[in-house]
C-alpha cells in the first residue's frame, strides 16, 4: 500500500507489497511442509532403524524368529574371547553343554530377544473384537439418527452425548473400563474387558462418520422403494446401507487405527507386560474372553520404559515399533481397497 | 413416537405379527433407536463409575488430615517448616557463593584454586551458618519419631478393627472377639510431644542468638552486586528470625481435637501444593503440581502447534496447487494415524538426546534454560505433543476456512484487494470462531494425550519453579493423565490413593468436558451466516 498514486488502472501492484506477499505465503508454505518433514522424520527413523531387526540379508531376508518367537531375556556374555548374545533358551542350553559359562560375567536384558509374536496376536485379537462390537454399535445408532430420528430436543441431546464422548481422554476411558468391566463386573484383565472400552473409546468416531456417509446417499434411492411399497426396513437393507457401506468401512479405518494404536486404555484392562501362553491355549472355551493378551503398544511402552537404552535393546524397541506401524498401515490400506472396490460398484 | 403412517394396505406391510403391541418395523426402529442412546448411556456410565470408585477418596482423605492432626504430626511440621525454611536460606548462601567463584574466575580471571582461596572466609560463614540449626534439627528428628509412633499405633487400630469386620462378615464371631482393638488415647500419647515445647523453646532462642552471632560477622563481597544480594540475604535472615514466635503462638494454639470440616479435605485436593505418596511420614494429595504439569505440557504444545496447523491449513486451503493439496491432505492425516506410544518411543529414543545434544551447542546458548541436562522435560513432550495436536488443528481449521462462502472471497478481490489482504483480513477473520474451536479441540487433545507425557515429560511430582523465568519449559514435570497411567498398576483397590487417582481421572473428564463445551459454544455463537 504505497502512497504513490498508479499510473493507470491495470498496473500491478507494487513490487513490495508483492514481496512482502511471496515471503508470508512462503512462511505459509514451510508450516506445511516443516510439519511434513517432521512425520517423515519420525516414520523414516523408525523405519530405517526397525527394519534392521525384522530385515535380514540372508534367505529368507524375513527374521522370522523375530515374528514368530515370545519374548526372552537377552544374555550376553565373553566365551572364548567372543562376545556372545543368546536368548534365554538357547543360553539354557549353551550353559548345559559349557558349564564354565556360569561363572563368567554375564548381562541380562529382558524382552531383548526372542520375538513378539504374542504381541501381534494380542493387538489382532483386541482389534477385531472392538471394532465388530464398535461397528454394530455405531451403525445401528447412525441408522437410527439418519433415518429415524426426527430433529428434536432428544435427538439434539444423543447428538451432545456423541461429540463430548468424542473428546474424553483415552486414559479416562481406561480408568471406566477398569472400574466397570474390570471390577465391577469382576471380569478382570481380559479381552472382553479391552474389546468393550476400546469399543465405546471409538463408538463416536464409528457414529460420526457413518452417519455421514448415510446422509451421502441419495433421497431419491429411499423415495423410489418407499414409492415402490417396500418398508422403511426393507428400503435401508436394500437401497440405503448397500451404499452407505464404502463410507462406514472408512469410518471404520479411522477408529482402527485409533483402535490399534492406544495404549492409555487398555493398560488396566486387557494387557499383560508378559504372559507364556498364546490366546488359544486355553483348557475351556470361555475362558478365551477373559484372559489377559500382550499387545503391541504396551509392549513398546514396556521394553522403551522400563529397560535401558543400549545397543542389545534397541533392536527390539525399533523393530516392535516399526512392526506396530506396518500393521496400523496394513489395516488402513486393506480398508481402502476394500472400500475402493465397493465404491466402483456403486455409483451414482 | 411417530404414528404408524395409514399404509396398512401395502402388500410389504401386511404383516400383522405383533411383539409387545410392536410391529415388527417398530421393533426395528426402537432396535435402532436404543442403538442411538448407547452413546449417552456410556457417557452416564463413564461419570458413574469414575464417582463410584472415586468418591470414598475425600472421605478417606478427611481422615488422613485428621490423623495427621491428631497424631501430632500437624505440631511436628510447624517446627520442620521452620528447619526446611533454614535450608533454604543456605541454599541461597551456596547460589551466592557459585555467583562468587563465577566471578573470580571469569570475571577476574583467576584459577579454580584461587578463587577457592579467597571463598574461604565465605564458606567459613557459610558452614557456620548451616550450623546454627543443629539444637532445632536434633529436637525435630525426635519429635519425628515420636509422632511416627502415634501414627503407627492408630494404624494398627485400623487394621485390626478391619480384621474383626472381616471376621464378622465371614460370620466368625468367636474368632472376632478374640481380636483385640487398643484403643489410642491422643491425649495421652500426645504429652510428650506437646511437653516438649519449653525445650523448644530454649532450642529456639540458642538458634536465634546463634544466627545473629552469626549474621554479624558476614564477609564483605567484591563487587557491589553481590554485596547487595548479601544484603539480601541478611534482610531474609532477619525476616526469618521475626518469624520465631510466630511460630510459638502456633504451637501455643495448636490443639489435636480441633475437627477437620468436611470440605477441607476438598480443598486440599484442588489447591493441594504437594502430590506425595507412600511416604514414612505424611501423604499429600493435591493436584495443583499435576495440573500445573499438564497445563504447561499443553501449553509448549500449543505454542508450536497452532502457528503450524493453522498455517498449513491456510496454506493448503488458499494458497497450494491442488496438486499439493491432493499430497498433503493424505500426508497429515497419516500422521494423525502415528500411534502416541510410538511417538512417545520416538522421544525416549531420539528426539530427548537430539535436544539435550543441540542445547548444548554453543550458539544457541542464549536461548532460555539452555543448555539443560535433563533429556526428558516439559520441551521434549510439548514438541511431540504439537506433533499429535497438528493434524487435529489442521483438518478442523480447514474445515473452517473451506465454509467460508466463495462470495467473501470475490466481493474482497472485486474491491482491489490482493491476495495476501484478502487471505489475511478476509478469509481467515471470517473463520475465526471455527479456528479458535479447533484450537480448543485440539487442546483437549493435547490435555488427554497420555502416552507421550507418560514417557517424556521427565515424570517428576513438582511445581516447575517458574522463577527461572522462560527456562521453566526445560524441567521435567508430571502430568494428570501420566500419574494415573504410572501408579494405577501398582495401588491397592480401594486404599487412598487408587480412590486419588480416580479423582484425578473426574478432573480430567470434567476439564476435557468443559474445554469440549466452550469449543462448540463458540462455533454455534459466532458461525457466520451464509447468504
Amino acid at each position: 500500500m504505497s502512497s504513490a498514486a498508479p499510473r493507470h488502472p491495470f498496473q500491478s501492484p507494487p513490487t513490495a507489497a508483492r514481496r512482502r506477499e511471496r515471503l508470508i505465503f512462503g512462511l505459509f508454505g514451510g508450516a506445511t511442509y516443516f510439519v511434513l518433514l517432521c512425520g517423515a522424520l519420525v516414520f523414516g527413523t523408525i523405519v530405517y532403524k526397525g527394519a534392521g531387526s525384522v530385515f535380514q540379508t540372508r534367505a529368507p531376508f524375513i527374521n522370522t524368529s523375530f515374528l514368530t518367537a515370545a519374548p526372552e531375556s537377552l544374555h550376553v556374555f565373553e566365551h572364548d574371547g567372543r562376545k556372545m548374545e543368546l536368548g534365554d533358551q538357547d543360553f539354557r542350553a549353551f550353559q548345559a553343554q559349557h558349564p564354565e559359562v556360569a561363572r563368567a560375567k554375564s548381562e541380562s536384558y529382558v524382552y531383548a530377544a526372542g520375538g513378539i509374536f504374542p504381541c501381534i496376536v494380542g493387538t489382532v485379537l483386541l482389534v477385531l473384537g472392538a471394532m465388530t462390537i464398535a461397528l454394530t454399535l455405531g451403525v445401528a445408532a447412525a441408522v437410527y439418527l439418519s433415518e429415524y430420528a426426527r430433529e428434536g430436543a432428544f435427538i439434539r441431546f444423543i447428538r451432545l452425548a456423541i461429540l463430548n464422548l468424542a473428546g474424553v481422554p483415552s486414559i479416562v476411558f481406561g480408568l471406566f473400563g477398569f472400574g466397570m468391566f474390570v471390577i465391577f463386573f469382576g471380569w478382570n484383565v481380559s479381552l472382553l474387558a479391552g474389546w468393550f472400552t476400546l469399543a465405546f473409546m471409538v463408538l463416536p468416531v464409528v457414529i460420526t462418520a457413518s452417519e455421514e456417509s448415510l446422509k451421502a446417499v441419495p433421497q431419491g434411492f429411499r423415495q423410489g422403494s418407499l414409492a415402490l411399497g417396500a418398508t422403511k426396513w426393507q428400503t435401508i437393507r436394500k437401497n440405503v446401507l448397500p451404499y452407505a457401506l464404502p463410507g462406514i468401512l472408512t469410518s471404520s479405518i479411522l477408529g482402527i487405527a485409533r483402535v490399534a494404536g492406544e495404549t492409555a486404555p487398555i493398560m488396566f484392562t486387557a494387557a499383560y507386560v508378559v504372559r507364556d501362553k498364546l490366546p488359544w491355549q486355553v483348557e475351556r472355551f470361555t475362558d478365551f474372553f477373559f484372559q489377559g493378551v500382550m499387545a503391541l503398544p504396551y509392549h513398546i511402552y514396556v521394553v522403551s520404559s522400563k529397560i535401558p537404552q543400549n545397543e542389545y535393546t534397541e533392536r527390539v524397541q525399533y523393530g516392535t515399533a516399526f512392526i506396530f506401524l506396518l500393521l496400523v498401515a496394513a489395516i488402513a490400506t486393506a480398508s481402502i481397497v476394500l472400500r475402493n472396490r465397493l465404491r466402483s460398484r456403486y455409483k451414482w | 413416537m411417530e404414528p404408524t403412517p395409514p399404509a396398512a394396505h401395502f402388500l410389504a406391510n401386511r404383516s400383522r405379527i405383533r411383539i409387545f403391541g410392536l410391529s415388527l418395523d417398530d421393533g426395528i426402529r426402537v432396535f435402532f433407536g436404543g442403538n442411538a442412546v448407547v452413546s449417552v448411556i456410556v457417557l452416564t456410565l463413564i461419570t458413574y463409575f469414575l464417582f463410584r470408585e472415586g468418591a470414598g477418596f475425600f472421605g478417606q482423605n478427611r481422615q488422613n488430615l485428621l490423623v495427621y492432626r491428631q497424631a501430632g504430626l500437624e505440631y511436628v511440621d510447624f517446627m520442620r517448616r521452620q528447619q526446611d525454611d533454614h535450608t533454604a536460606l543456605t541454599r541461597y548462601l551456596s547460589d551466592l557463593r557459585l555467583r562468587q567463584f563465577r566471578h573470580y574466575t571469569q570475571g577476574a580471571g583467576r584459577t579454580v584454586a584461587e578463587a577457592n582461596a579467597a571463598l574461604a572466609g565465605f564458606d567459613d560463614f557459610a558452614g557456620r551458618f548451616g550450623d546454627t540449626v543443629e539444637p532445632l534439627r536434633t529436637l525435630v528428628s525426635d519429635l519425628t519419631e515420636q509422632a511416627t509412633a502415634i501414627k503407627t499405633k492408630f494404624d494398627v487400630m485400623e487394621d485390626t478393627k478391619e480384621q474383626r469386620r472381616q471376621l464378622l462378615a465371614a460370620g466368625r464371631k468367636g474368632d472376632a472377639d478374640k481380636v483385640v482393638i487398643t484403643p489410642v488415647d491422643f491425649a495421652a500419647e500426645l504429652q510428650p510431644i506437646r511437653g516438649v515445647l519449653p525445650v523448644y523453646q530454649a532450642a529456639s532462642a540458642e538458634f536465634a542468638r546463634q544466627m545473629e552471632q552469626v549474621l554479624a560477622t558476614a564477609p564483605a563481597l567484591p563487587t557491589p552486586e553481590l554485596q547487595a544480594r548479601l544484603e539480601r540475604f541478611k534482610q531474609l535472615s532477619r525476616d526469618y528470625l521475626a518469624g520465631f514466635p510466630a511460630v510459638v503462638t502456633q504451637l501455643e494454639s495448636w490443639d489435636y481435637q480441633k475437627p477437620v470440616p468436611a470440605m477441607e479435605s476438598l480443598t486440599a485436593f484442588i489447591f493441594g501444593r504437594e502430590w506425595l505418596t507412600a511416604s514414612f511420614w505424611q501423604d499429600w494429595y493435591g493436584v495443583i503440581p499435576l495440573l500445573v504439569g499438564s497445563l504447561m505440557v499443553s501449553c509448549v504444545a500449543l505454542l508450536l502447534a497452532v502457528p503450524l496447523g493453522v498455517g498449513a491449513a491456510v496454506y493448503v486451503n488458499q494458497i497450494a496447487t491442488p496438486a499439493e493439496q491432493k499430497f498433503i491432505k493424505p500426508c497429515i492425516e497419516f500422521i494423525s494415524a502415528i500411534p502416541s506410544v510410538v511417538l512417545g518411543f520416538f522421544g525416549i529414543a531420539v528426539l530427548g538426546q537430539a535436544m539435550r545434544a543441540l542445547s548444548q551447542a554453543a550458539w544457541l546458548s542464549w536461548v532460555p534454560g539452555f543448555p539443560y541436562s535433563e533429556r526428558l522435560n516439559i520441551l521434549t513432550a510439548g514438541c511431540l505433543l504439537a506433533l499429535i495436536a497438528v493434524p487435529t488443528i489442521f483438518t478442523l481449521a480447514e474445515d473452517a476456512l473451506n465454509n467460508v462462502p466463495l462470495a467473501f472471497k470475490e466481493a474482497s478481490y472485486a474491491l482491489g484487494a490482493t491476495r495476501l489482504q484478502t487471505v489475511i483480513k478476509i478469509i481467515v477473520p471470517a473463520s475465526l470462531s471455527g479456528i479458535i474451536s479447533a484450537v480448543l479441540l485440539g487442546l483437549g487433545r493435547v490435555v488427554g494425550e497420555t502416552m507421550v507425557v507418560l514417557l517424556c515429560a521427565g515424570n517428576r511430582i513438582a511445581i516447575p519453579d517458574f522463577t527461572a523465568g522462560l527456562a521453566v519449559i526445560t524441567q521435567p514435570v508430571h502430568t494428570m493423565t501420566g500419574i494415573i497411567a504410572q501408579e494405577m498398576g501398582e495401588v491397592v483397590q480401594g486404599s487412598i490413593h487408587y480412590r486419588a487417582l480416580f479423582v484425578v481421572g473426574i478432573a480430567l473428564f470434567f476439564l476435557s468436558l468443559g474445554i469440549n463445551y466452550v469449543a462448540q459454544g463458540i462455533v454455534r455463537r459466532y458461525r457466520i451466516s451464509i447468504g
